[in-house]
Parts: structure tokens; sequence; C-alpha cells
């Protein structure tokens, strides 16, 4: 009986120990990528990127649906799913990786942070090592990322023919803007749940 | 060699023509697409969440009728509307993305009411995602 009470004890301090680690969390992040080359300007934006930041860790992550790339011109977005991101077989992007200084932010502090993210980028199921500067702007509890980087196309193994090799840039520009709301709500529901 | 001339043009010309068109090409108008499926947000969440692989070569890309109950509303700085249905699931949703290139019959939604929206489904992250989704 004893045992039972501890194991039920620990469990809740458990429960409430992640209740106190905080996450920010959206599914609404703003991921924009232009490939500037010679013949051709090529813009696209996903509007409904997942992102959490895990405050005591320091850890971010981003996922984005490949199909969910809005271009101005139709062929473009044919072309960019068919050809060359191969979006039904492979139809996210995934980013995993830790803010440097997460330790010396407060979260609750207002304030602009500036940041560097060093981790691993997956995109059309190739996956390399990326680092971007960005900003965390902290304002009323709430946590805003903007941060800009750039990848190369043939690091993810994506082929393009010669043809379009002056329309297509060999370094993409990839701009990042997300909103993040508090994740605590949400988990106190979870384990209210269990 | 002259005869053949005026046809080659004639050919060149079509073929830039075509080019052009296919260039400029519009966007798919989602309002005047015929739907590949009909059902409803929980019946959609449900399948994703069972196989992800099959759901993906079902649905990806397709045009998706899909009815269900307003979970959330929320407009972004540039106006762009987004209604997340009920998946059954209250961690997660049918997240639908109003197409910013059609006209809508209204710009505001209330948790709570059903709704039959149409859009292109794009995938599961953590909720299944529609894009240029528009009411009917």
């Amino acid at each position: 009986m004893k045992l039972m009470k501890m194991v039920a004890v620990s469990f809740i301090l458990l429960l409430s120990s992640n209740l106190m680690a905080q996450k920010h969390f959206s599914r609404s992040g703003k991921i924009t990528f232009s490939s500037d080359a010679l013949l051709e300007k090529i813009e696209a934006i996903n509007q409904k990127a997942t992102s959490v930041i895990d405050v005591a860790t320091g850890k971010i992550e981003f996922a984005v649906l490949i199909k969910a790339f809005q271009f101005e011109k139709a062929l473009m977005q044919e072309h960019f799913n068919e050809n060359y991101m191969e979006s039904d077989n492979y139809p996210k992007a995934i980013f995993k990786g830790m803010i440097a200084e997460a330790s010396s932010i407060d979260f609750e502090k207002d304030g602009n942070y500036p940041v560097s993210v060093k981790g691993d980028l997956t995109i059309h199921g190739e996956t390399k090592e990326v680092y971007a500067k960005g900003v965390l702007l902290v304002k009323d509890n709430k946590v805003s990322a903007k941060a800009d980087f750039e990848v190369l196309v043939a690091d993810y193994k994506i082929k393009i023919p010669n043809v379009v090799k002056d329309n297509i840039a060999k370094s993409v520009k990839i701009n990042v803007d997300v909103d993040y709301e508090l994740f605590k709500k949400k988990s106190a529901q979870l384990t209210a749940k269990n | 060699m002259k005869k053949y001339f005026k046809y080659i043009l004639l050919l060149g010309i079509m073929g830039a023509a075509f080019g052009f068109y296919k260039y400029n090409q519009p966007h798919k108008n989602i309002g005047n697409a015929i739907s590949d499926f009909e059902l409803s947000s929980v019946q959609l969440f449900s399948d994703f969440e069972l196989n992800e692989k099959e759901s993906n070569t079902k649905y990806l890309d397709k045009i998706i009728e899909v009815n269900g109950v307003v979970n959330d509303f929320s407009k972004d700085d540039s106006g762009v509307a987004t209604i997340t249905l009920d998946s059954g699931n209250e961690m997660f949703g049918v997240i639908c993305q109003m197409d910013n290139m059609s006209k809508h019959k209204r710009s505001e939604f209330k948790i709570g009411e059903k709704v039959k929206l149409k859009g292109i489904c794009t995938g599961i992250l953590m909720d299944v995602v529609l894009v240029r989704c528009i009411e009917i």
C-alpha cells in the first residue's frame, strides 16, 4: 500500500513538473522562400507551419507541409511539387534544433533577444545541418521569432535540369516568422484528461 | 525551302503562344472544381491518424469537401482567414486556410457553427491541413 502511495505521489510530482516546463507553440508559422536567379525571381509562402520551443531545454522544432507552399504562378507550383520536391513522396520538411542562448533568455521578460539556432533540416528526404541567426521577441508573455538563412538546393539532392538552371537559384533564401502561444493551457487539459 | 518557311514560322509562333499560356496559367479555380471526396472533418482526421501513408496517397492534392463544427476561427495580419474544424480529438483539428484568390460569401465565422468547406488537402502535421478553402 505504501508503495502505491509513493508511486502516486511521484506520479503527481512528475505531472506538476511537466506543467512547469513551458512550451511555446504555433500552428500558423510563416515560412517564405525565395530563389533569386539570373532569369527569374520565385517566391512561395507557407502560412501553416507548426513550431514548438521548449523553454527548459532550448529545443526548437518546425514542420511544414510542402504542398501548402503557395506560388504566384500555378506552373511553378506544379514543377516545385512534382519535379523538384517530389512532395507526394516527401510531403513534409522538418527542422529540429537548439537555441544556443536559451538559458540566458527570460521568456517572461519583455525584450528583443538575438539568437543563433543550429540543427538538422530535413527536406526531400535528405537531412543536413543548418545554422541560422534570428531574433526572439518577448512581449506580454508572448513569444515571436524571426530568422533568415540559406540552403543549397544541391544539398538536398534536388535535381534542376540544365534548361532551367538560370531560372532557379543554387542557394535559396528561407525566411521564418512565427508568433507563438503558451502551451500551458493545453497541457493542463491533457493531464486533466488522464 | 521558302515554301515551308511560313509553316515553320507559324509553328514557332504557336509554340511560343502555348509556352506563354502555360507559364501564365492561372491557379485552379476551387469554386468551379469538382470535389474528389466528400466527408466529415472527424472522418478525414481519423483516416490520417489511422494510416498517414495510405491517406497521403488517397487525399494529397485532392479537392476535398469537408463538413464539421468550427472549433476556432482566426485572421492573421494580412487578412488570411483560418477555420479549424473539429477532429474528434480536442488537441488537434482540421485546419482550413481560406483561399485569398477566391471571393467569399462572408468573412466571419462563429465557433460552434456547422460549416461545409472545400479545399486542397496538403497532408497532416499535427492537424490535417487544407489550403485554398472556400465555403459552400
